[in-house]
């Protein structure tokens, strides 16, 4: 089942078309990956969903239920953690927890064993100081608890790892991690080792539109395969190659890139002998996110 | 119902815990105290006056003090303590535009009618509070210096004065749903007041003006009769309503 659906999604910010007919399906219970560079769009798209920016055409679906601007009941369905989240710094923790507690609309009863609860989750249950003295790592913790106090459906976290240090980075990783069951997670990064190291689907956002989505593992295999690096003594021999394998790309001084399904890789070595070519080097690389990343955004 | 007094509870220890409900405790109680005492220190400035001019050929009389010179002050003091309250009142919105605080709650499903509720609520409870406090403390004081049956239509005049403050607190609400910064707010807020008290000069337009409820002391004086204040008052109430009522369409608009 699908948890989110967005079709034909635009927005437009005075001359900048920011989203283009963005169409996105984030399935139940999966940890959603939302990549793109900075300005793709990506909390435009957040914050469409949680009703906090009109979209000018397009239609979002929570839950199956349709999302609008302003008041929307759908937000009762999702755990909202922005990218820098921001809290009133003279409360304390459990205070933040119970006033969220007592705006949702939760039994006195539930919010006491639930803040408990998330407070020991995100390791905040000896903390007795106001918010204002909390460095940020601390604050993304009580962003994650107070997103999923009411146990949302979908938990949209706004990049949440790439304002901190790796330790920081880490305790978050695994805390979304850990809510996986409870919830759906759909999270912006342009961090992609976080996308590999807990995603199960992700979409790549460029240009206004998902450029690429589905499972990590189908994208890896479907859109990858592994990528070479030709390196020769002297251009001449580069020249040489790329007339004869028009489809190996100049990347490089001397340097050629090329893919195994579009030049076979012992046909390269062979001409190379045969012609003589003096090689520096033949590297294979092993399809990452990045190399995917980099090749759909320079497209 | 809950969620808008956790709203107001929020506010109100936001209020406490910045030091605003002290800052204006202390300077309500400054005010309260100050007319009576101008009235008592009065005929000494007086006295050391006449000292210093003695042999100059200018002599001052007795000077009588009655409540009425303390009920006079009261009303002079009034307005630069609505300017300090608006002032420091008018971050309540823009304060969370700026940190980013109500996305949040507005992402938890809490209506925005509720936050614009209990940002008005709140500070009209405070305005209201150190308002009579203050009022309170003057009248104790002069009562117990002089007699305040001197003074004429005292209730009604506090009253109209009480509710200029009510009205000026909704222009700021208005003001605040409308404008992203404080400076927004108060050139919104002071350009009405500004506008009105401009056309007060009209004496056709005057009669209709809320800024006419700021004339307590043609009240105490029985230069003026409260029937001239009905019409004032109730384009004060009307607006001021129809303030709150816009500042909901206005803010449930907003972009955050």
């Amino acid at each position: 089942m699908e948890m989110l659906r967005i079709t034909g999604l635009h927005k437009r910010f005075g001359d900048k078309e920011v989203l283009n007919g963005l169409e996105l399906s984030v399935p139940e219970h999966s940890i959603f990956g939302f990549i793109g560079r900075n300005g793709a769009g990506k909390t435009t798209t957040m914050k469409t969903i949680l009703g906090l920016l009109k979209a000018d055409a397009g239609e979002i679906l929570v839950n199956g239920e349709k999302a609008v601007y302003g008041q929307t009941g759908t937000n009762r369905h999702i755990g909202y953690l922005p990218d820098v989240p921001e809290f009133y710094p003279f409360m304390t923790a459990p205070e933040y927890l119970r006033f969220c507690g007592e705006i949702t609309g939760m039994k006195e009863t539930e919010i006491s064993g639930r803040c408990k609860e998330l407070l020991e989750l995100v390791g905040l249950n000896e903390e007795r100081h106001r918010i204002k003295g909390f460095s940020r790592g601390m604050k993304q913790r009580l962003g994650i608890a107070q997103a999923l106090l009411n146990r949302p459906k979908l938990l949209i976290c706004d990049e949440p790892t790439s304002a901190l240090d790796p330790v920081g980075r880490k305790e978050i990783l695994d805390l979304l991690l850990a809510v996986r069951e409870q919830t759906t997670v759909l999270f912006s990064t342009h961090i992609l080792s976080d996308v590999e190291r807990i995603c199960t689907d992700v979409a790549l956002l460029n240009q206004g539109t998902a450029e690429i989505q589905g499972k990590l593992a189908d994208i890896r295999s479907r859109y990858r395969s592994d990528q070479y690096t030709v390196e020769t003594e002297n251009r001449a021999g580069m020249l040489a190659l790329q007339q004869a394998f028009p489809l190996m790309r100049h990347t490089g001084p001397n340097q050629l890139v090329f893919r195994e399904e579009d030049s076979k890789v012992f046909d390269i070595m062979r001409f190379a002998a045969d012609q003589q070519i003096p090689l520096l080097k033949i590297e294979r690389e092993e399809a990452t996110l990045e190399s995917l990343f980099m090749e759909v955004v320079e497209k | 119902m809950k969620s808008l007094l956790a709203f107001i509870r929020k506010e109100w220890t936001e209020h406490f815990r910045s030091g605003r409900v002290l800052i204006f405790g202390i300077l309500f109680l400054f005010f309260s105290i100050l007319g009576p005492a101008t009235a008592m220190l009065t005929p000494r400035l007086y006295e050391m006056l006449a000292e210093s001019y003695a042999g100059s050929g200018i002599v001052f009389t007795g000077v009588t003090v009655t409540a009425m010179d303390s009920w006079v002050q009261f009303f002079k003091n009034m307005p630069i303590a609505l300017i300090v309250f608006i002032l420091l009142e008018s971050s309540v919105f823009t304060r969370e535009y700026r940190s980013g605080t109500l996305l949040l709650s507005l992402t938890k499903g809490l209506e925005r009618w509720k936050i614009v509720a209990a940002k008005t609520v709140v500070p009209v409870i405070l305005w209201t509070l150190c308002y009579w406090l203050c009022f309170g403390v003057t009248y104790g004081y002069t009562g117990y210096f002089w007699d305040n049956a001197v003074v004429q239509n005292l209730p009604f005049s506090a009253g109209c004065w009480w509710l200029f403050g009510l009205w000026a607190i909704m222009l700021m609400v208005f003001f605040s749903t409308l404008s992203a910064s404080n400076t927004g707010v108060l050139a919104g807020t002071g350009g009405i007041v500004l506008l009105c008290v401009l056309l007060g000069v009209f004496p056709q337009v005057s009669k209709y003006l809320p800024t006419m409820l700021m004339d307590g002391n043609s009240l105490i004086y029985g230069a003026a009769q409260p029937e001239t204040y009905i019409m004032p008052l109730a384009v004060a109430a009307v607006t001021a309503a129809v303030c709150f009522m816009l500042s909901i369409p206005v803010f449930n608009r907003k972009q955050m």
